[in-house]
């Protein structure tokens, strides 16, 4: 132990850490409302356009409800409503937490959240009512997009302003991280409404783009927050810094140096020059690197502290989200190999991994971090432990049902999509020439013209009305979390005992705190 | 007209490689990798030290359980 350190120091960072909490309060809290309204929205769609892949002829008629709309808004309600706003929400407060630095003017952040909000809410309007642009990921008009980029640039200038009037020396991991991501995803969005929306350059060099940005939203937007939450909140929560800061810093700076490669391996076997998409498959292969960094120091961390997760909430929710990560990116990483992917591709299973991705590790270390900061920022306590325990069981299962489910069945339909038919030759040589071509296009028939691929199609129903059910589940637990978001928000429940929540240490329990 | 796009777009491919290499030389010669240890304990202060978890469950709204719990 160092020495005792002097009783008016730590009073005095206790003081700023208040006026810090605080200073955010408004437009933090403002951000996780609006997200956590998105997230249920969210759920609904994405539970209607999963039950219309089995029962499709539910609300046919009804244009706006229409799977080919339907689809499109639950991805962008939850990636940018959901998704988005949690993560600005997030990276605020730990902007502010890790600059030791107060939010100045947060009326500004406040105004940034509406336009964001407003964004997602004519994005939506406009997919449902029929005017989405046909590229996934980029389905909002470009007039939504402007409103979004403004909302998303305001608040990253907020918080490099932050930034820049810091008064802790060290940048943090995390705030590396957050840095990355509030200059990056300007870059990316810009460029790609440039190029797809305001000017579009036609042809093959539109998928291009369409997955440069697609996959590099996850890799330099949502991963970098993600871990940035991770990175701070599992030595915060547990009290131990992280086991190698030097692993730490090398995963990010190789983040940075590989992901934004990756993007053309989901273009496998398109019609794209085929080095752009080997240059993307070394990419792909390198990230292990950054991963294998990230996976070492979240199990070495946790190492003889597994036991707190009956403890925190916050832990359950970001360990989980931090083993999802590891595994989401080696299965990627993975997928991205041509003759691994060959099966995959155009199948549920990349369903499955995308849900991995952003639900299992993005959205649950989000939660995992609203766990932790709206007590801190509204000063009143969860209201309820049984609610958390609904909510934490709920998502978990509900989405390793449904991440087993599409794996699997998604398995099971590619390998049966590859089921390609004997080559002609083989029908003219067993057949003879004139037996054999009519043989050979007899059978074609029989198998590619309906019967076969209707039988795939059926085959998949079962797993897809097991990801109904999954989602059913997930917007359970949604709903337990809406509930206590709420309570909470509306100064209901118990207040929290001093500003920094302790009520007691499970390691010391005689050390209580008032 | 898409000329300008073209300009923009590979203007903003220069201007942000160059700002990793600043940044990445920025860091060095502040020193930001020399001191590990100090470095990763720089989020913990002598109000919420390492050694001390700063969140769990909230308690039973139950008197009863609360106090079962606490005689654990």
């Amino acid at each position: 132990m160092t020495a005792a350190p002097r009783e008016d120091d730590a009073a005095r960072r206790a003081r700023l850490r208040r006026l810090i909490d605080r200073s955010c309060r408004v437009p933090c809290l403002a951000l996780f409302a609006a997200s956590v309204v998105w997230l249920i929205i969210g759920t609904l769609l994405a539970v209607l356009a999963s039950f219309k892949l089995h029962e499709p002829g539910f609300l046919a008629e009804v244009a706006p409800l229409t799977f080919g709309r339907v689809r499109p808004a639950h991805l962008n309600v939850v990636v940018y409503g959901w998704a988005s706003t949690a993560g600005l929400g997030v990276l605020l407060w730990m902007v502010c937490r890790l600059s030791r630095a107060p939010l100045r003017w947060p009326g500004v952040v406040l105004a940034a959240a509406g336009l964001w909000n407003a964004g997602v809410l004519l994005g939506t309007g406009a997919i449902l009512a029929g005017h989405g642009q046909s590229i996934e990921w980029i389905e909002f008009p470009p007039a939504a997009a402007m409103l979004l980029f403004a909302g998303f640039a305001l608040t990253a200038i907020w918080a490099a302003m932050t930034f820049a009037v810091r008064r802790e020396r060290h940048v943090y991991v995390s705030q590396w991280y957050l840095l990355g991501a509030i200059f990056w995803f300007p870059w990316l969005f810009a460029v790609a409404y440039l190029l797809l929306g305001l000017a579009p350059v036609g042809g093959v060099t539109e998928a291009a783009v369409n997955w440069w940005y697609g996959h590099n939203v996850l890799g330099v937007w949502f991963t970098p927050v993600g871990l940035a939450a991770i990175y701070y909140l599992l030595p915060k929560v547990i009290g131990r810094p992280v086991y190698s800061y030097h692993l730490s810093l090398l995963g990010f700076w190789t983040l940075a140096l590989f992901y934004n490669w990756a993007g053309m391996h989901h273009l496998i076997g398109g019609p794209v020059p085929a080095w752009l998409v080997t240059v993307s498959i070394v990419a792909s292969m390198m990230m292990f690197i950054p991963v294998t960094t990230v996976a070492i120091n979240h199990h070495m961390t946790m190492k003889g502290h597994f036991y707190m997760l009956r403890w925190s909430p916050v832990l359950r929710f970001v360990v989980f989200g931090g083993m999802c990560y590891t595994l989401v990116s080696v299965q990627g990483s993975l997928l991205s190999l041509r003759v691994i992917n060959e099966p995959f591709h155009f199948s549920h299973n990349t369903v499955g991994h995308a849900h991995l991705g952003m639900y299992g590790f993005f959205t649950m270390t989000m939660f995992g971090a609203m766990y932790y900061i709206i007590p801190r920022l509204t000063g009143r306590e969860w209201a309820s432990a049984g609610l958390i325990r609904i909510h934490f069981w709920c998502v978990g299962l509900g989405l390793l049902l449904m991440v087993v489910a599409l794996t699997l069945g998604g398995k099971i339909q590619g390998l049966e999509m590859n089921q390609a038919q004997a080559p002609l030759a083989q029908y003219v040589g067993e057949h003879g020439l004139i037996d054999g071509v009519r043989t050979f296009f007899a059978e074609m028939e029989a198998r590619s013209g309906q019967v076969e691929f209707l039988e795939i199609v059926r085959g998949t129903m079962p797993w897809l009305q097991l990801r109904t059910l999954s989602g059913m589940l997930i917007f359970v637990g949604h709903i337990a979390f809406a509930v206590l978001v709420a309570i909470n928000l509306a100064g209901r429940g118990s207040v929290r005992p001093g500003p920094t929540l302790l009520g007691r240490n499970p390691l010391h329990p005689q050390e209580v705190r008032a | 007209m898409s000329a300008i796009y073209y300009i923009i777009v590979f203007g903003l491919l220069i201007v942000f490689g160059a700002t990793v290499i600043a940044a990445l030389t920025w860091a060095m010669r502040r020193g930001q990798f020399s001191n590990l240890d100090r470095s990763a304990a720089t989020i913990f202060d002598a109000e919420e030290p390492p050694g001390m978890p700063t969140d769990r469950f909230p308690p039973p709204r139950s008197p009863r359980r609360r106090d079962r719990e606490a005689g654990r």
